[in-house]
C-alpha cells in the first residue's frame, strides 16, 4: 500500500502533458556464506523504479523508489564475525544489543528537481553526491562509503542543496549545503573547484559536517563537526593512467587523520585491463592485536572505512568475448598480511540482462582485518534492466 | 557539323585536363580534402549500432551524437537499451582526452589513452575510430597508388603508414576514397604491431547529399580477427547547427 502511494505520489509529481519517462531494473541476488562448517544462505529481490522528467529544456525532475525483500538468513549476529578473543569480552547479556536482521524495505533513494542552463546547475532534495578519483575508496568522498568487494555499485541518495557553476570550459565549482540539522552552523557545508590543467583534472575539496560515532562497547553516540581539506588530481604519466587522491579530517572532539589513495592503471591492447591501488587511512591501526571491539564494529557499520592503516587495492578484467567477462579485485592489508580475492564473472545474456558471479576468500588469521574466519562466500545476481 | 566537332573536340580535352588535374591530386592533398568533407564544422546525429557478436548475437545500441570543430570534440549520449541509458561519452582533442558519465551513480570518470584502442560498448569501433577525426592527416604518412574500382565506384586508392612518433592504434591504413564525393567507400586497418595483418575493414555506403555535405549513412566494420562485425547507421543528420561549447563540458555531459 505504501509503495502504491510513493508511486502515485512520484507521477503527480512528474507527469505533464508528455509523461513522465520510466525505466529502471529487477535485480535477483543469491549469497552464501561458509562458516563455522555451516553454510549459510540469503536472498534478496530487489525492484528499482526510476522516473525521470523534462519539464521544460532548463527543468527536469528525477527520482527512484527502491523495494528490497529478503530470504532466508535474514537475522545475524556480527560478534560471529569478530574475533573469538574480544566477542568473547561482551558480556551474554549484551550479546543481542549486536544483533543486526535484513528488513523489507520500501524507500525513496532519490527524488530532485534540477534547474540547469549550461553554465549553471541547482539541483534541490535528495541525490547522488559522490568525487574522487579513486577506484576502491574515496578519500574526499564525505557522503559515501565504497564496498571494496563491489566498489561500483550504485550508493543510495543525499539530501541536499548542490549548486554547479561552469566557470570556464573545464573548471567547475561545486557547492552543497546539506540541512541535516535545524540550524545552519550545525548542516553540512561542501565545496569542490575542479579544473583541468594540460592533459590532467585536478580538484579541490572543503567541508565542514557532523559526524557521529558511536562507542559499541556502552551503545553511546557521540555527535562532533569533522573539517575536511583534501583534493585529487587524475591523467596520464608514460600511457598509464595515474590518480592520487588525499584528504586531512579536523575532528572536534576525536583524533585528527589523514587518508590517502595512489594508483594506475592500462589496458592492454588484448583487452585485458588492470589497475593497482595504494590506501592509507591514518586512522587505522597498525598492529591487528590492537582491534578492538569499537574498531570492528565501526568498520562493520561504515563509520570506519578499514580497520588497518595501510591497504592495496588490485582489480583486472579481461574480456573472453563480446559479453562475457572474466575479472577479480584482490585486497591486500600491508601491516596485518590478511587479504581477500574476489574473482568475478559477468554474462550479459541478453540486451538489457546481466548477470555477475563473484566468490570472496579470505587469506589471513583469525582476528586479522581478512581473517578465514569470516567465512567464503560468494554472489550471484542477475539484473534485468527495462 | 563543324560546330559539333570542335564542341565534341573541346569536351574531350577539358575531360582529358580535368582528368589529369584529379590524377595530379597528392595523397596529402586527397587525404586533407576528405578530412574536411567527412569532419563538418558542426554536426548532429542519431545513430543506431547493431553489434553482431562471435556467438552471432545482436546487439542494438542507440545514440545521439554531437560534434563541433570539424570534429576535434565530441559527446555521444546514450538513448538506449535502458542498461545504459543516459552514459555520455566527451571527447576531446580527436579523442586523446576521454570522460565517461555514468547517470545511476552520476559519476565522471576521465577514461587515459590506454582505453582509447578499445571497443566502445563491445562493439568493433574503437573510441579512436570514432573520435579521433583528423587522425589521417596527423598520424599517418599517405602513398598514392594506382587507382582502383571499389564498390562498383572509381577510387583513389591510399597506403597511410604510421608517423614515426604517432600513438595512433593501427600500423598501416589501406583507403579507397571515391573520386567524385571524396568519400572513404573502404578503409583497412593493420594491426598494431604487424602491418601484414588486417585487423578490421570499414566499408561506407548509402551516400546521401544532407545540407550540401555528402554523407555516407551507413558504416560497417568488419573485425577480421575476432570475425565479428558492427553496423552503425544515421537515421538522422544534420550539419551546421548552432552547439555550444558548453555541451563539450562537465555540465554538457549531464544535460
Amino acid at each position: 500500500m505504501k509503495g502504491i502511494v510513493i508511486i502515485l505520489f512520484l507521477t503527480s509529481v512528474l507527469v505533464d502533458a508528455r509523461g513522465p519517462e520510466i525505466f529502471g531494473y529487477f535485480e535477483p541476488q543469491y549469497n552464501g556464506i561458509y562458516q563455522f562448517r555451516r553454510y549459510y544462505h540469503f536472498q534478496s529481490n530487489k525492484l528499482r523504479i526510476d522516473l525521470k522528467n523534462n519539464t521544460t529544456e532548463y527543468l527536469d525532475f528525477g527520482a527512484d523508489v527502491i523495494f528490497l525483500l529478503y530470504f532466508g538468513e535474514k537475522n545475524w549476529n556480527l560478534l560471529n564475525f569478530i574475533p573469538g578473543r574480544i566477542s568473547a569480552q561482551v558480556p551474554p547479556e549484551m550479546r543481542l544489543f549486536y544483533n543486526f536482521s535484513y528488513t523489507d524495505t520500501l524507500f525513496l533513494d532519490n527524488i530532485y528537481a534540477r534547474i540547469s542552463n549550461t553554465h549553471f546547475a541547482v539541483t534541490v532534495g535528495k541525490q547522488q553526491l559522490s568525487v574522487g578519483a579513486g577506484y576502491f575508496s574515496n578519500p574526499t568522498d564525505i557522503y559515501n562509503r565504497k564496498n571494496v568487494f563491489d566498489p561500483t555499485y550504485e550508493q543510495t541518495g543525499h539530501n541536499g542543496i548542490r549548486g554547479d557553476i561552469s566557470l570556464s570550459r573545464r573548471c567547475n565549482l561545486m557547492m552543497v549545503l546539506s540541512p541535516l540539522d535545524i540550524n545552519f552552523e550545525e548542516s553540512g557545508k561542501f565545496v569542490r573547484i575542479k579544473s583541468g590543467i594540460g592533459r590532467f583534472d585536478l580538484s579541490l575539496v572543503g567541508g565542514d559536517i557532523p559526524m557521529i560515532l558511536t562507542d559499541y562497547y556502552h551503545f553511546l553516540q557521540t555527535r562532533q563537526r569533522r573539517i575536511i581539506i583534501g583534493g585529487d588530481i587524475v591523467g596520464e604519466v608514460l600511457g598509464f593512467g595515474v590518480w592520487a587522491e588525499a584528504a586531512y579530517n579536523r575532528l572536534e572532539s576525536s583524533s585528527n587523520f589523514y587518508e590517502s589513495i595512489v594508483g594506475f592503471d592500462y589496458t592492454f591492447n588484448s583487452g585485458l585491463y588492470f589497475l593497482l591501488e595504494y590506501h592509507r587511512n591514518s586512522s587505522g591501526k597498525t598492529d591487528y592485536r590492537a582491534y578492538d571491539l569499537n574498531d570492528w564494529m565501526r568498520f562493520f557499520s561504515g563509520e570506519n572505512k578499514t580497520l588497518a592503516q595501510d591497504q592495496v587495492y588490485g582489480y583486472f578484467q579481461y574480456p573472453l568475448n563480446d559479453l562475457f567477462n572474466v575479472g577479480g579485485s584482490v585486497i591486500v592489508v600491508v601491516s596485518d598480511r590478511s587479504g581477500a580475492f574476489i574473482p568475478t564473472f559477468n554474462y550479459n545474456i541478453l540486451e538489457n540482462v546481466d548477470f555477475t558471479f563473484m566468490f570472496n576468500l579470505y587469506i589471513g588469521e583469525e582476528g586479522k582485518a581478512y581473517g578465514s574466519n569470516l567465512g567464503p562466500g560468494f554472489l550471484l545476481r542477475g539484473r534485468i534492466y527495462f | 557539323m563543324k560546330e559539333i566537332i570542335i564542341c565534341a573536340g573541346l569536351f574531350i580535352f577539358s575531360g582529358l585536363l580535368y582528368g589529369n588535374e584529379q590524377k595530379a591530386l597528392t595523397a596529402e592533398e586527397i587525404i586533407k580534402e576528405m578530412s574536411v568533407r567527412l569532419n563538418p564544422q558542426t554536426s548532429k546525429a542519431k545513430v543506431k549500432m547493431t553489434i553482431m557478436t562471435t556467438t552471432q548475437k545482436k546487439r542494438i545500441f542507440i545514440y545521439k551524437l554531437f560534434s563541433k570543430d570539424h570534429g576535434e570534440k565530441s559527446l555521444l549520449k546514450y538513448i538506449s537499451p535502458s542498461r545504459i541509458k543516459g552514459q555520455t561519452i566527451l571527447m576531446l582533442n580527436d579523442a586523446r582526452d576521454i570522460w565517461v558519465y555514468f547517470p545511476r551513480t552520476k559519476r565522471i570518470r576521465k577514461l587515459a589513452s590506454h582505453a582509447r584502442r578499445q571497443k566502445l560498448k563491445g562493439s568493433d569501433f574503437s573510441y579512436e575510430d570514432l573520435g579521433a577525426s583528423n587522425a589521417f592527416v596527423d598520424e599517418y604518412n599517405a602513398v598514392r597508388k594506382d587507382d582502383e574500382k571499389k564498390e562498383g565506384r572509381q577510387c583513389y586508392k591510399l597506403e597511410l603508414t604510421r608517423k614515426v612518433k604517432s600513438s595512433a592504434g593501427y600500423s598501416r591504413l589501406m583507403l579507397w576514397v571515391d573520386k567524385e564525393y571524396l568519400i572513404p567507400l573502404v578503409i583497412d586497418y593493420y594491426q598494431d604491431e604487424n602491418p601484414g595483418i588486417l585487423e578490421k575493414e570499414l566499408i561506407l555506403s548509402n551516400i546521401k547529399l544532407i545540407d550540401g555535405i555528402y554523407t555516407p549513412m551507413k558504416f560497417v566494420m568488419y573485425n577480421k580477427l575476432d570475425n565479428t562485425k558492427t553496423v552503425m547507421e544515421f537515421t538522422e543528420v544534420s550539419y551546421n547547427l548552432k552547439i555550444s561549447d558548453d555541451l563539450f563540458t562537465e555540465l554538457g555531459m549531464q544535460k
